[in-house]
Order: C-alpha cells, then structure tokens, then sequence
C-alpha cells in the first residue's frame, strides 16, 4: 500500500502468470457455451470426463473446513482453530471452484436452479447438489470474519466489518451445519456411483466410504501444504508449526485407514466374477489405468506419505512433509480420476445370454484441459489474494477478531479429554 | 465455558431437528412408494417378434423422422445377435420403458418421469444436461445433445412427418413409446396397437409385422394374447428393471 512505482515482482509475476491460465479457461469456457459440450471428447459412451474428476478433487481438498471446524468447535480443540480459518478459506474456494466445473459441465447451465425447485427425493445428485449449494451458504458465513479482516473494509466501513467478525460468535452452530451437510455428501459423490446396477464395477457400497476417508486425507492436506507453502513465500503467512506437524501425523494415519479399506476394497470386489466386475479391476491393476492406480494412487498416494508423516524424523523435515503432503492430494485426485473412468470404460452389453464387454475409451480434449486449469488457477489467484489482503494463513497470531477470550484457550482441551 | 454449553446444547438441538426431519422424509418417501405406478386401467407394452425381423432398419427411420431426431441419434437401436439356421437374428431395442426405471430414480430434478400409464417420459424443459441418467440406463437408450440439431431432418418427408418439437441442445432424449401418438389416438376414440395413427411409429413402419404394441392391462388385447401363446423374454432381467418390452425369440420351430 506504500508505494506505486512500477516495479516487477516476483508476486506480480505470479498473478500474471495465473491471470493468463484463468484467461486461457475463460477461452475454453467461452466456447464451451457457444459451441456446446460437442467440443469435447466425452460422448454417449463415456458422459462424464475430465471436469468430473475437477469437481470431484475440488471438493475433496475442501473437506479440510468440515473436519477442522469440527475439530475446533465440536471437540473444543481450540488450538487448531487457526488452521481451520485456512481451511474454510479453502473450502469456500474449492467449492467454488466445483461449481465452477459443474455450470461447464451440464448441458443446460442456465437451468443449474432447477434441482432447488424440482426435488427428485430419489437422486443422490439431488442430494449432493443440495448439500452442496447448502454447505456453501454456510462456508460463505463462515468465512465472513476472514473477509473482516480486509484492510479497506476495516478502515472505510469499520462497522460492517465488526458485524462481519461477530459472525464467529456462531462458529460451534456453523461447525455442526457443516459436519452434517459435509458427511452426506462427500459420502454421497462416491455412493452416486455405487448405487447403479447397470454398472457391475461400480456397484458396490465401498465407494462412499473410500471418497470420505480420501477426502479428509486430501482436505487437511491441503490446508497444510497450502499454509507451509505460503509462510515459505511470503511474510505476510504465519505458521505455528508444531499445530502443522501435529495435523500431518493425523493424515498419516487417516492415510492408513484409508489404505485398509482401499485394500478390502479391492480385495473384496476382485473374486464375484460378476461379468464386467472382474474386468474392471483389470483396467485399474494391469490394465491402461494401472500407472495412476499402483503409483499415484497407492504408492504415492498413500503408502509413501502415511510413512513420511507418522514417522516423527521425516514429518519434521518440511520439505519431506510437504512432498509426501502433495502426492496425498495427486493420489487423491488419482482415484477420482480411476473411480469415475473405470467405471464408464465397460460398457456390458444388454444382449440376450450375451455377458460381453465393450471397452471404450477417452482422453480430455485441449479445451477440457484448459477449462481445467482456468479452474485450478482461478482457485490459487483467489487463494494468493486472500493471503496477502485477508491474511487466511495467520497461524501463529495471538489474537482473532470476534474471538473474546484468547488466554484461556489451552484449558478446555484438558477439560474435554 | 458458558460457549462450550451453548455447543453441546445447540449440538443436541440441530441432532433432535435433523432426526425429526430425517424420520419425516422417510415417511414421505415410504407414502410415495406405495403408490401404484399405473393407473388408468391401461399399460402399454412393446412385443418384438425376432422370428420376423429382418434387420431391414425401417423401424429407426420412422421414429427418426415422426420424432425428429438427429442422424447421429438412434432412439430405436437394431443390432445383429447371431444366427438360427441360415437366417441372421436381430435385436431392435427401443427404450425398455422399465417399471423400475433407473433413469427416474437418479435424475436429480425428475426430469425422467412415469405417466400413470406407465411410459417413462423425459421433461425436456426441465432436464439440466447432467447425463447422471445416461450413465445409471442398463440398456444404453438414452442419447445426449451434444451439439443443436438444425437444418433439415434427411428423413423428412418420405418416412413420416415430426410430429414433436426438436430437443434443444444440451439435454438427454430418448424414444417415449410415441406417447403424442397414442394421446392423440386416444382422443380419437381409436386404440393405440390396432389403428395405425395411434400406434408408435416404429411399429408401424415395421414391413414383416414384426412388432406389436398394446394394452397389457387388457388380456384381450394382440400383445397379452401373444405373450400367453408364445415363450417371451425381457433384456436383463436379472437387474429387476422390470422392462415393458418383451422379446419373442427366433426359436427353431418359429423361423422354420
């Protein structure tokens, strides 16, 4: 705010760097909407691509505000409760950002309404788009006191912004809104496919709870790696490292979880042999999607960070915990990805006496692609902005606006455990 | 510590409403099940005779034209299933119109819905384009609008007239038993599967008389009196869709 003087930063250079990506995803979504989904590479066979496994990722990597904010204000344990205000920044922009890929998605953006009107009780995706629009109403007032903190809020409309902060006088009811809302859908988005029987591969109850665990995994991931990654870059991020450490050992665990039920998972669905069951683990354990399955998503994804974060040397280490915190949100988005592609890659045929297979096939098209990272870029640009103007990563500070008694905040964990 | 008490008080609060809520969706959701699916007294049903057909297509080409649908868009699918002595069998498969569709049970704004009388219909003003339907139909009979049909449909005028308004781009369309047709024969005072102007295109079109269409409410009706007399089966019935078209299969005895 000091001075005007044009001066190249390595801050500007990077705003402009994500503002040319976003520009390159406002392109793609321009002709997305004058030319229609026809320009993609999805069809009949294969109707849910790329943009999916967006949607689906982002929304992952936001279950950091639910399971934090339940942290803090279910539990009482108030000295994670910095890191959850960064996480419920990043839960309002990957919800966004969800939003953002399903308007592209849909054929008809201009009726995205029409689930809040006309309610099909039946459909998970009435569910999930409920909860979803819901859960967003409440990260939006949730984050209302980080919005609080905006500089030129504070100095030109003092009151609105005491007004806003006052907001997290509400946090515990807000926290308990969300844990509910949260746990229906991220369990929902994977039940979506377990509940269709004409999909043998998918149909199975595994599913919903694999995306929960997952998405706690890559939500506090997230909240992390995008804290220790800010203080790293810029003064105006502050970290209290020893809550971060603390948060990466319980991935690591929620990791080994995770990995079980992945295993029985597996396991589990490998001896049916149920036409189009059997060949679909065969996509994911030798076949064309055995890469993303046996490295990004099992060894990179879960083996190699539930080691490096439960073993105290190597989570000690940054680089090494925010490495193995990276490849938690890959192998994330690695399963999404494997989830929703194995699953329209074998199409069993309605012939009589006929069990066979037709596999199809897809790879996004350049203007998915570009939609895809405008998307991801639109989320960092918001995530850069809200760190150096609304200070989401001020971890190690004292004081929160609205929040009244600060010196007394270690008492109620002993008292609750 | 007077906040932690607000907590677990709200907490208990919100839990006693969200069960309160719960409990009550379920009751509704229980009322709406007991509902019977058809009502009206009548229940069309599709009998495909694969001892008659030949393949020719015709059966496509009429409800492409009476439907107006896109070339690149079959809601009536002819697949060739094998062999019965030196005679090539074929599967035509229009939307099975399930009594347990699928299809209705995912969309997320119940867009796909049954008539009383037991057709699956799409609401083509309400559908958002999520394709959810497409993925979750066993039978593949739902098509998406990738991109705007326009300029003249190649089928017109020689295999009928459209007789529906075209799909705008960016929804699913898939074939509705000619629902227009058998309403509008009704008011008629005609009865779809006998006179021709209130009976689907498609079997209509059809030159060997391989399909039939008809009132399964009815025992006296051509379609109940064929699956009396004859063996029949449905597509994948194992899934419990409980399809209302049924298949006569090309047995030895029945090409011969």
């Amino acid at each position: 705010m000091k001075t005007h003087r044009f001066k190249i930063t390595p801050w500007m250079l990077w705003l402009s760097f994500l503002f040319i990506l976003l520009m390159a995803g406002l392109y793609a979504a321009f002709r997305v909407f004058r030319d229609g989904l026809s320009v993609t590479n999805m069809s009949d066979l294969v109707p849910w691509g790329l943009w999916i496994t967006v949607d689906l990722t982002s929304i992952a990597v936001s279950a950091g505000a639910f399971s934090l904010c339940a942290v803090v204000y279910l539990l009482g344990l108030k000295r994670f409760e910095s890191v959850a205000r960064t996480a419920t920044f990043i839960g309002l922009l990957g919800y966004s950002m969800a939003i953002c890929s399903l308007l592209l998605d849909i054929g008809r953006p201009d009726r995205f309404w029409h689930s809040m009107v006309y309610w099909n009780k039946h459909s998970l995706l009435w569910e999930v788009t409920m909860c979803v629009t819901l859960y967003l109403g409440v990260l939006l007032l949730e984050s209302l006191p980080i919005f609080a903190n905006f500089s030129l809020l504070r100095s030109r409309l003092p009151k609105l912004a005491e007004k806003l902060s006052h907001v997290h006088h509400f946090a515990p009811y807000l926290a308990i809104a969300g844990l509910g809302l949260s746990l229906l859908h991220q369990s929902s988005l994977g039940a979506l496919y377990g509940v269709l029987k004409a999909r043998p591969l998918w149909y199975r109850p595994d599913i919903s709870v694999l995306f929960i665990i997952s998405a706690v995994a890559a939500g506090m991931a997230m909240t992390v790696l995008a804290s220790m990654v800010s203080a790293r870059l810029t003064s105006r991020a502050r970290v209290d490292d020893d809550v971060l450490k603390r948060v990466s050992q319980i991935i690591g665990w929620i990791l080994v979880v995770y990995l079980y039920f992945r295993f029985w998972d597996v396991l589990s669905m490998t001896y049916t042999y149920q036409p189009g069951r059997t060949e679909g683990l065969d996509l994911l354990t030798g076949g064309p999607l055995s890469f993303n399955f046996w490295v990004l998503e099992i060894l990179l994804g879960i083996v190699a960070p539930a080691v490096i974060l439960i073993y105290k040397r190597s989570r000690a280490q940054p680089l090494w915990r925010m490495l193995a915190l990276l490849f938690v949100i890959f192998g994330v988005a690695a399963y999404r990805w494997d989830t929703n592609l194995s699953g329209l890659m074998i199409v069993l045929s309605y012939l009589p006496g006929d069990p066979s297979i037709t596999y199809t096939a897809y790879q996004p098209a350049l203007v998915e692609i570009l939609a895809a990272i405008g998307i991801v870029s639109f989320g960092l640009l918001s995530f850069s902005l809200g760190v150096r103007y609304l200070k989401v990563v001020d971890q190690a500070r004292k004081e929160l606006p609205g929040a009244a008694s600060k010196k007394t905040r270690s008492v109620p964990v002993q008292s609750q455990a | 510590m007077s906040d932690k008490k607000l907590n677990r008080r709200g907490f208990l609060k919100l839990a006693a409403v969200g069960a309160t809520a719960l409990a009550g969706s379920q009751v509704i959701r229980h009322v709406g099940a007991s509902e019977p699916v058809s009502s009206g007294g009548r229940k069309w049903a599709m009998v495909i005779d694969q001892a008659n057909c030949t393949g020719c297509g015709y059966c496509t080409l009429a409800c492409r034209a009476n439907n107006d649908i896109p070339p690149e868009i079959s809601w009536n699918v002819v697949t060739k299933t094998g062999k019965r002595g030196d005679q090539d069998v074929y599967l035509a498969r229009p939307c099975m119109q399930c009594t347990h569709a699928p299809c209705v049970d995912v969309c997320p704004v119940g867009a796909s819905k049954y008539r009383p009388d037991g057709i699956v219909v799409m609401d083509y003003d309400r559908c958002i384009g999520c394709r959810y339907c497409e993925v979750a139909c066993p039978y593949g009979a739902r098509s998406f609008n990738w991109k705007k049909f326009d300029g003249p449909n190649p089928l017109v005028p020689q295999w009928g007239q459209p007789e529906v308004e075209r799909r705008p781009r960016g929804v699913v369309e898939k074939c509705s038993f000619c629902a227009q047709r058998i309403d509008r024969g009704l008011n008629l005072g005609l009865t779809p599967g006998v006179d021709e102007q209130a009976t689907p295109a498609c079997v209509v079109a059809c030159p060997v008389g391989a399909r039939h269409f008809g009132n399964l409410a009815d025992p006296e009706s051509n379609v109940s009196k064929l699956l009396r007399s004859r063996v029949s089966y449905r597509l994948r019935e194992d899934l419990g869709t409980s399809p209302r078209v049924y298949y006569l299969p090309a047995t030895e005895e029945a090409t011969s």
